[in-house]
C-alpha cells in the first residue's frame, strides 16, 4: 500500500515537472520571439496555452486524489503541498509567457528600441532562476536556491534599470511611447515569473525541512 | 511541553522476564489535553499506558525500574493504595467489556464501590456520566435493559460512562475504536475532543489518522524507546527523527 502510493507520489513529481519545463519553454521561446520579432514562434507560445491548463487540472487532480486516499503525512504531506503550488507557480510562469508572445504579435513591425535594453539579460536571469527552482524540486538538492534572494534582488533591480530608461525613450520622442510601453510591461511580467520561482524555492525548502522560509 | 503535566515519567524500564519492554522512557503527560502514543506493534505503547494506573502489577515476572508521578506523587511506591489511583486513572479497552448486567448498573457499580448509596444520589451519577459519554439519549429509555444488548459502539460509550463515574482524572484508551465501524469511531473521536475539557486522556492507537485527528500531543514509540513527543501537528506535519518520519509515511511498521 505504501509502496504504491510513494510510486505514485514518484510519478506526480515526475509529471510536475514536465509540467514546470513546458510553462518554462513557453517564457523562454516568448522571449526568443520578441528578442527576433518572429511572429510565428509567438503564435506556437499562444498556441500552447491550453496544453498546459489541460496539465494544471489533471496534476491538481492526482494531487487531491492522493490526498484523500493515502491520508499522507510528514514529508509525503509536504511533498503533495509543494507540488501544489509548483504546479501554480509553473502555470503563471507559463501565462507569462503566452502574455508576452501577444506582446511580440503587437510591436514585430518596427525595429527594437536600443536593443530591447536589459530584457534579454534579464531574461536569461530569470530562466536560470525558474531552472534551478524546478530542478530543486525535482531533485531535492536545496544548494540551487541558496541564493535565491539576492538573485532577486538583482531581478528586482534590472526591471527599475529598464523601467527608467523606458520613461527616458518616451521622453526622447513620443513615437516611442507605445514600444518602451510594452518593454517595461514585459519586464514586469519577468519579474513576477522571478517571483514564481522564489516561491516554487521557498516551498522546495519546507517540503525538504519542514521549515518556512520567505525569499524577498 | 511547557504545559501544566499530570503525569510524567523519568527514566522508567521496564522488563516481562528477561525482555526489556520499556527502555528509559521519560515523558510528561500535559493536564486536560489529548495525547496519543502510536508505533508499530510490540513497541511497548501498551505497556506503557498499562504503567500508569499500575495494570502491569497483576501480570507475573514484571520489573520496573524508574520514576512514574501522578500529581508530583510517585505511584510506584507501595505506599500508594492502587484502588485510589485507578480510580483517578480509568481506564477503556479495545474491545468493549460491559459487565452482564443492566445499562444502570454498569454505571453505578464503580460509585457503589466507592461508597455512593443513595439512590438518588446514584441516578445522578448514572444520568451524568451517561450524557458526558454521549450515549443518554439512546439508552435512557432502557436503563434496566442488558448492557450486553447494545451495538458494540454504545457499548464501549457505555464502557467510557462507567469510567467517568468514578470522576477520575484521567482516562487510559487503548485501542478503543479498532473493534468499531466508522460512525461508531466518528463518535467516539467526537466524545473524546469534549473529555478534554474535563479529563486529560491518553490514548494508544495504531491508526495514525486517529491519533492526527484527535490528539494534541504524539508520542512514537519504537522498540520501547520513546522516539519522539511533540505537538501533533509538528509530529504529522515535520517530525524532527528520521525514525518517526519513516513510521508515519508507512516506510516501515
Amino acid at each position: 500500500m505504501a509502496e504504491k502510493f510513494h510510486t505514485d507520489l514518484k510519478i506526480l513529481k515526475k509529471d510536475t515537472v514536465a509540467m514546470a519545463l513546458h510553462g518554462r519553454a513557453m517564457l523562454r521561446d516568448s522571449v526568443d520571439a520578441l528578442i527576433r520579432q518572429d511572429k510565428e514562434l509567438a503564435e506556437l507560445v499562444v498556441a500552447r496555452k491550453d496544453k498546459i491548463h489541460e496539465m494544471e487540472v489533471k496534476l491538481e487532480d492526482q494531487c487531491y486524489h492522493l490526498i484523500a486516499l493515502n491520508q499522507p503525512m510528514a514529508k509525503d504531506m509536504r511533498v503533495i503541498a509543494c507540488t501544489l503550488k509548483v504546479i501554480t507557480a509553473s502555470l503563471r510562469i507559463g501565462r507569462y509567457g503566452k502574455v508576452i508572445a501577444n506582446i511580440v504579435k503587437e510591436i514585430s513591425d518596427k525595429q527594437h528600441i536600443a536593443n530591447l535594453m536589459s530584457i534579454p539579460h534579464m531574461a536569461d536571469l530569470v530562466i536560470d532562476m525558474v531552472d534551478d527552482a524546478v530542478s530543486a524540486y525535482e531533485s531535492d538538492n536545496l544548494h540551487l536556491i541558496d541564493d535565491f534572494s539576492s538573485r532577486d534582488d538583482t531581478i528586482d533591480a534590472l526591471r527599475h534599470s529598464i523601467f527608467r530608461e523606458g520613461i527616458t525613450y518616451m521622453m526622447e520622442d513620443p513615437k516611442n511611447i507605445s514600444r518602451c510601453t510594452h518593454y517595461i510591461m514585459v519586464a514586469r511580467y519577468l519579474e513576477r515569473c522571478a517571483d514564481h520561482a522564489c516561491k516554487i524555492a521557498e516551498n522546495v525548502q519546507y517540503m525538504e525541512t519542514g521549515e518556512r522560509v520567505e525569499i524577498h | 511541553m511547557s504545559e501544566n503535566c499530570i503525569i510524567s515519567t523519568k527514566n522508567l524500564n521496564l522488563w516481562y522476564h528477561e525482555k526489556h519492554a520499556l527502555e528509559s522512557v521519560s515523558m510528561r503527560i500535559p493536564k486536560k489535553k489529548v495525547t496519543a502514543l502510536i508505533g508499530p506493534s510490540g513497541c511497548g505503547k501498551s505497556t506503557l499506558l498499562r504503567c500508569f494506573n499500575r495494570l502491569n502489577d497483576l501480570i507475573d515476572h514484571v520489573k520496573i525500574t524508574g520514576e512514574i508521578t501522578l500529581d508530583s506523587e510517585d505511584i510506584q511506591g507501595p505506599g500508594t493504595d492502587v484502588v485510589t489511583l485507578r480510580k483517578k486513572i480509568g481506564m477503556v479497552f479495545q474491545k468493549p467489556n460491559p459487565f452482564p448486567k443492566s445499562i444502570y448498573e454498569n454505571v453505578a457499580y464503580g460509585p457503589r464501590v466507592h461508597g455512593v448509596r443513595d439512590k438518588a444520589e446514584l441516578d445522578k451519577i448514572v444520568e451524568q456520566s451517561l450524557r458526558h459519554a454521549a450515549i443518554w439519549d439512546e439508552v435512557k429509555e432502557r436503563l434496566n435493559d442488558s448492557a450486553l444488548g447494545l451495538s458494540g459502539g454504545q457499548q464501549q460509550r457505555l464502557c467510557i460512562a462507567r469510567t467517568l463515574a468514578v470522576e477520575p482524572e484521567v482516562i487510559l484508551m487503548d485501542e478503543p475504536c479498532s473493534a468499531l465501524d466508522p460512525i461508531a469511531t466518528a463518535k467516539i473521536e467526537n466524545l473524546i475532543e469534549r473529555l478534554k475539557e474535563d479529563y486529560t486522556v491518553i490514548i494508544v492507537t495504531h491508526n495514525m489518522q486517529q491519533a492526527a485527528r484527535v490528539s494534541d500531543y504524539t508520542g512514537f514509540m519504537y522498540l520501547g524507546k520513546l522516539i519522539e513527543c511533540g505537538k501533533t501537528g509538528q509530529i504529522f506535519e515535520h517530525p524532527k527523527e528520521e525514525l518517526t518520519e519513516n513510521y508515519i509515511t508507512g516506510r516501515f511498521g
